[in-house]
């Protein structure tokens, strides 16, 4: 069985398949979304996924803490999956399974191949991105030394470990601290094996602090900030693992090295958004984000395709994901004419003091907007500026803990009269 | 049919050992012909071997054809313009791209050409490329011009404009030559040549009545000719036969690979002058439309498999890299590598040496440097004549088949051909790597035509080659090896034994 559920074949075998809506990607958001879009009345919605089940990362993540914000109970990863299944289930969606998106073009036409239906072209009046994101791979932060085996990104030794039922390995040592290493942190301690250490080249972790508590500190595990991995080891297969600290300056300190005896390393070093097929459509992409610029309803810059989900920036919750696909639907079924969405003014988001990312970078001033804002660096205490009107005050900030806000239709309109050249600023301080 | 086949994955429990070699050992006939190292070289040797009547086998201790120093290079069939006029190497090197294009359409291979532009930024690098220029007359080249700075900008708008002089030059070729390894063996095989591999020499011993004793970790057998094509462990296989005066001086160089995002950003080979082969300095396209990146002073190595990347020279490389292309596009740098070459103390500094050994004229030697790849055709022919000299007797067959039929690659295909393909089989249009698209069916192929590893599957499909390094389809690639094989999952390597690249649950305690 490759499908939980199929609509019958539609269109001849030689011409594109027309269709209301294309989401790309059976993830948190895409299933959201597919969802979303059929309650508000779009008819031909069909969601494309590669992978032979739907749920994108969620079924490897068997550990809990999805679902707080959405359904206010605590899930595992295969639970939250399962709900967003059953709620696309419901409506109706489509669902096509084993489905890889192999073109995207700025005409909105895909072109779709799976074993089991084949090469197929559609037609789409609108398009919705939901590919969520891949790992930085070690070529990507440099780390010098051998090639041998042993070497997984932490997603990949989740996927092994939870899906395939195999072990990476045996002793451990995890460059990175982003929230995928830090649980597989854990995981691999509960299943036996030893992780040395985490090792964080920055002088405070990447990912979220409840996974910092809960997977390093309750479980004892070394955490290393401000050290840098200066060569692995092996040849076959991983023998170690050699660090240094840094300096504030970057530059190694002499005398702090450290080698880790251990025959394998995880790599947590960040995730980037997979918009290939959005740069193939010539979707306008924003560099601190690696996603598309869109509004606040989704939509990117250009007309008809949306983004929505990690694929448009990484988010901390899967909860806020599966808001965002809802979000994109809306935008998909304005742009189809099914809701009413006045189209107004414009107000683009500047970047100020220690913001290094927000989404959207472009707000439609006629309707309530959510907000989402990354900073550069960690501060204490600290106030957010959004414009002139708003501030929002905040006991501390780290850039691995997205900072949200939703400013109000009103708001915006205030903030479009009082501010100049259509801009909106927004500051960390 | 996909999730059918995946459930079967698992089932299998047998970890099968390399078979011992087939029943040629002391008590049968000898083999006319024994080719130690199934690189480049090697490989091709095979194949043209293989046209005659012989009994021929071709021995690696890598689980596949290529995997050594055939790997790690840039893999440009160069033309004849760095080769000193006279040198082994500019005679070897006439007529390369001819001979590939030509194997690339009986092989069913694929073989792209790009052009090259030679640039200098002082007056010594100038006249070094003028040098270029004349040794590129002299061994028959006719495309080669000197252009303007301003014909450079307009072919290649991101090149530096630092630059003084520059030399423009046409049809140089592009091969992925583990793929072609790979090939040129098994064509061997379909016309008679066996293949061993992951098989050691271990000792070399020569009978009275001539003939060779190789002892190897899986058997012995005995040749009447020997070929020592192995690569950097050339010395070593001498070394057995009893000739101690061969040594090899062995370098390290480093390369970088952007991805295929990218690859609008120079579409010419670009080489900054520099006469000697300690010293290389290159940026251009690949065959499969990335940009690799091949510079810097070569190291010497610790060893004959230290091929660390360390942050100096990766620095190094990018920072020269910088020099030729400013705008490097250094976020999408997708992987380094370093690789080895050697040169030989029997041949004239930087050449080739392909001739007899010292210690017996059924004995030869093919100690190469770079430009090996370019080099292989011509060395594969003056092997031949060698072994016909030394009274090898070479009769052809009437049934040689030069052909291999050429394997199904989705991302190459047009959509008519995928379409027929995924009718035939499914798994045709079942993509696993994304990155580089490459579906199921090729993968499956890879492994029955005999890929036993990650690395392995990868040099032949390209799958886990692209931008996430295999994060997505790894595991994808470990269970089609394993389901293939019918081995378990924990006896999959990643490049041959001592590899693994998991193990299971209940291994976890075994050595913490």
């Amino acid at each position: 069985m490759s499908r939980l559920y199929n609509n019958s074949d539609k269109g001849g075998a030689g011409a594109p398949i027309k269709l209301d809506l294309a989401i790309i990607g059976a993830g948190p958001a895409g299933l959201a979304a597919g969802a979303m879009a059929k309650r508000l009345g779009i008819k031909d919605v069909v969601v494309f996924d590669r992978d032979e089940r739907p749920g994108g990362i969620l079924p490897q993540c068997i550990h809990p803490g999805f679902g707080l914000l959405r359904y206010g109970e605590e899930l595992t990863g295969p639970e939250y999956a399962w709900r967003a299944v059953q709620e696309a289930a419901a409506e109706k969606v489509d669902l096509e399974l084993n489905s890889m998106v192999i073109e995207a073009n700025p005409g909105r036409q895909i072109c779709v191949a799976s074993p089991d239906t084949g090469l197929r072209r559609y037609d789409c009046r609108s398009i919705i991105f939901a590919m969520g994101c891949r790992e930085r791979t070690r070529p990507a932060v440099r780390i010098p030394g051998t090639r041998p085996a042993g070497i997984f990104t932490a997603g990949k030794a989740q996927r092994l470990v939870n899906i395939e039922g195999c072990m990476p390995g045996r002793r451990i040592v995890i460059v990175g601290s982003g929230d995928i290493g830090m649980i597989m942190a854990r995981r691999l301690t509960l299943e036996g094996c030893a992780v040395e250490a985490v090792v964080e080249i920055m002088p405070f972790t990447s990912g979220l602090i409840r996974n910092e508590v809960q997977c390093l500190r309750d479980f004892g595990i070394p955490l290393l900030l401000g050290h840098e991995v200066t060569e692995i080891r092996g040849y076959k297969r991983v023998e170690g693992l050699s660090v240094c600290a840094r300096g504030e300056d970057g530059r190694l300190i002499p005398g702090t090295e450290k080698n880790f005896d251990c025959d394998t390393v995880l790599l947590s070093v960040g995730l980037i958004p997979e918009n290939e097929l959005s740069r193939q459509a010539g979707i306008n992409l924003d560099n601190a984000t690696n996603g598309p610029v869109v509004d606040n309803l989704l939509e990117t810059r250009t007309e008809g395709f949306f983004s929505c989900g990690n694929v448009l920036h990484v988010n901390d919750l899967v909860d806020e994901v599966s808001q965002e696909g809802e979000l994109a639907a809306q935008g998909a079924a304005a742009r189809l004419g099914l809701v009413q969405e006045p189209r107004t003014v414009n107000l683009n988001v500047v970047k100020g003091s220690n913001i290094a990312q927000v989404v959207p970078q472009r707000l439609l001033v006629n309707r309530d907007s959510r907000i989402a804002i990354r900073v550069r660096r960690p501060t204490g205490p600290a106030t957010v500026r959004i414009g002139e009107a708003v501030k929002l005050r905040l006991p501390l900030t780290r850039p691995g803990e997205m900072i949200t806000t939703t400013l109000k239709a009103d708001q915006l309109a205030a903030l479009y009269d009082q501010g100049e050249n259509q801009e909106l600023r927004i500051d960390c301080e | 049919m996909v999730s059918a086949s995946a459930s079967k994955i698992f089932a299998s429990s047998s970890n099968p050992l390399p078979s011992p070699i087939p029943p040629s050992g002391l008590n049968d006939l000898p083999y006319d012909v024994v080719i130690i190292g199934a690189g480049i070289v090697g490989a091709m040797l095979a194949r043209e071997l293989s046209r005659y009547k012989l009994k021929l086998a071709l021995i690696d201790k890598e689980d596949q054809p290529g995997l050594g120093v055939t790997k790690a290079s840039l893999s440009y069939i160069h033309r004849n313009h760095m080769n000193p006029p006279g040198s082994e190497r500019a005679k070897f090197c006439v007529g390369s791209q001819d001979r590939f294009r030509a194997l690339a359409a009986e092989l069913g291979l694929p073989y792209r050409e790009a052009d090259e532009i030679n640039i200098a930024f002082d007056k010594e690098q100038e006249q070094q490329i003028r040098t270029r220029l004349d040794w590129a007359f002299k061994n028959g080249e006719t495309k080669f011009r000197v252009i303007s700075k301003e014909e450079v900008a307009r072919l290649e708008p991101r090149l530096t404009r630092d630059f003084t002089f520059a030399v423009y030059s046409e049809a140089h070729g592009m091969i992925h030559p583990p793929e072609w390894a790979f090939a040129l063996t098994e064509n061997a095989k379909a016309n008679g040549a066996e293949v061993l591999l992951e098989t050691e020499v271990l000792g070399l011993a020569q009978a009275p009545d001539g003939t060779w004793l190789v002892r190897t970790d899986r058997g012995n057998l005995r040749s009447r000719y020997l070929i020592n094509a192995a690569g950097l462990f050339a010395d070593e296989i001498a070394w057995m036969a009893g000739d101690r005066d061969v040594k090899l001086f062995k370098t390290r160089g480093t390369f970088a690979i952007f991805d295929s995002s990218v690859s609008s950003m120079l579409r010419h080979l670009v080489y900054v002058a520099g006469l000697n082969l300690s010293y290389s300095q290159a940026m251009g396209p690949t065959m499969h439309g990335n940009i690799i990146l091949g510079l810097g002073w070569f190291k010497e190595p610790k060893d004959r498999i230290d091929t660390r990347v360390t942050k100096e020279e990766l620095d190094c490389i990018l920072r020269m890299g910088r020099q030729i292309m400013p705008d490097l596009p250094e976020r999408d740098l997708i992987t380094s590598f370093a690789g080895i070459k050697s040169t030989n103390n029997l041949a004239k500094p930087e050449d080739f040496y392909v001739g007899p050994s010292g210690v017996s004229p059924s004995l030869i030697y093919a100690l190469i440097c770079s430009p090996g790849i370019t080099g292989s055709p011509g060395i594969t022919r003056r092997i031949i004549e060698l072994l016909a000299d030394a009274g090898l007797e070479l009769q052809e067959k009437a049934d040689f088949n030069p052909y291999r039929e050429k394997p199904y690659r989705f991302k190459d295909a047009s959509e008519e051909e995928r379409k027929e393909a995924i009718a035939r089989d499914p798994a045709c249009g079942h993509l696993i790597c994304r990155c580089e698209q490459v579906s199921e069916a090729e993968i499956i192929e890879a492994v029955r035509k005999g890929a036993r590893s990650i690395e392995g599957v990868k040099q032949i499909t390209r799958a886990g080659m692209g931008r996430c390094q295999g994060g997505f389809c790894g595991p994808w690639i470990l269970k089609i090896i394993a389901r293939e094989l019918g081995i378990p999952p924990e006896a999959v390597t990643r490049k041959g034994k001592g590899s693994e690249e998991v193990i299971r649950f209940d291994q976890i305690g075994a050595s913490l």
